[in-house]
């Protein structure tokens, strides 16, 4: 494939994201931050934030695991997803995270397991299609090519 | 990159002036903190991290055992300017939710001790009307909802470079000359319709300007 195609491939496909509403225009924001003094900007925000997510939802599995929950616990790590997940543009893992609370409000073990579960599909999606969005962007580089930046209004 | 309206408007001299412009930010989210201080380095401020409340008063010799060492030291405000070896900070930007000393908690720090006038920004992920007042009420310089834009940075950081005594011409005062700080509370929107409130001081007596000032001054 030569460079203008898959240039054009991964526009339309970070257009996606932002359609299905994966991504918000915080996502955005965090590409206008990468320049030449701060190449990979991006990947390292992302890569902190799957690292520290990944913790956060074990935690909050091992908390909801427990003889006697503790809501406040596993609320306050929701709130720290919420707000991780907010920083990166991540908008679905945000949203899941919102609505968890909600139930963690309600101190309903079955409606947290429910939510946990909604929030680890949102999770595992976005990394995916980031995964494949940071593949797109290497394959250009490795072409010889720049990587588009990406223009939304909203 | 994409230039900002604003961006514009910024001159060289004005970047200049922010490079001495040192924030403190604290925040206990690793991904805030980096973040933030990607945010401030774009707008050309210096920028140190901390993740605690306790290492930002630690930063600032604010700690009980610190601050009973300088209990025979000199009582002069320290303002914008170095104090005997501590580190010179412009501006506190703080989160409010923190295990251990709260935002709220390091602000109220702040504002009862000799760093008293160093503008404090408190940020929050959550939109909770009373928690806000009471940060503008403690004195918080302004309270910002999470994520933080970089226009709502940039907006924020203006008042305080237009202040910053560099070039005497540069200056600019209005005419209200009997030294008394009056201020002005702005509700504005930023980019994310979130809700942004800040105050602002009309007037600040600082050293530079008890020199005699003209009024209408032209900016070059």
């Amino acid at each position: 494939m030569e460079l203008g195609q898959m240039q054009g491939r991964l526009a339309e496909y970070t257009r996606s994201l932002y359609m299905e509403g994966i991504l918000d225009a915080q996502f955005l924001q965090l590409q206008q931050l990468q320049d030449e003094s701060n190449p990979d900007f991006v990947v390292e925000v992302v890569s902190l934030f799957f690292e520290d997510s990944e913790k956060l939802l074990n935690d909050i599995a091992r908390a909801l695991d427990q003889q006697s929950v503790d809501f406040k616990r596993v609320d306050a790590h929701v709130h720290q997803l919420k707000g991780s997940s907010a920083s990166v543009g991540a908008q679905r893992v945000k949203d899941a995270c919102v609505a968890f609370r909600n139930c963690c409000e309600e101190q309903n073990v079955e409606g947290c397991l429910r939510c946990l579960q909604q929030v680890k599909q949102e999770h595992y999606l976005v990394k995916n299609k980031l995964e494949t969005l940071f593949r797109l962007e290497q394959q250009i580089v490795a072409a010889g090519g720049s990587v588009p930046m990406a223009e939304m209004t909203f | 990159m994409e230039y900002l309206h604003s961006d514009v408007a910024v001159h060289t001299q004005q970047r200049e002036k922010l490079q001495h412009f040192h924030v403190l930010a604290v925040d206990d989210s690793l991904i805030e903190r980096k973040l933030l201080e990607r945010l401030l380095r774009e707008s050309s401020c210096k920028v140190t991290c901390v993740d605690s409340g306790d290492k930002a008063l630690e930063y600032l010799g604010l700690l009980d055992s610190q601050e009973i060492d300088r209990s025979t030291a000199s009582s002069s405000s320290p303002q914008s300017s170095t104090q005997e070896g501590l580190k010179a900070v412009n501006l506190i930007m703080t989160d409010y939710s923190m295990p251990g000393m709260s935002g709220y908690d390091l602000l109220k720090r702040v504002k009862g001790s000799l760093w008293k006038d160093i503008p404090v920004v408190v940020m929050s992920s959550e939109n909770v009307p009373s928690r806000i007042s009471m940060c503008m009420e403690e004195g918080a310089e302004e309270f910002l909802l999470k994520p933080v834009q970089l226009s709502d940075l940039k907006k924020q950081l203006q008042p305080h470079l237009l202040k910053l005594p560099v070039h005497p011409k540069i200056d600019i005062t209005t005419s209200n000359d009997n030294g008394n700080d009056s201020m002005i509370i702005d509700i504005t929107m930023n980019n994310n319709q979130n809700v942004v409130v800040s105050k602002r001081k009309t007037m600040t007596p600082e050293p530079l300007e008890r020199r005699p000032q003209m009024k209408g001054l032209a900016v070059i």
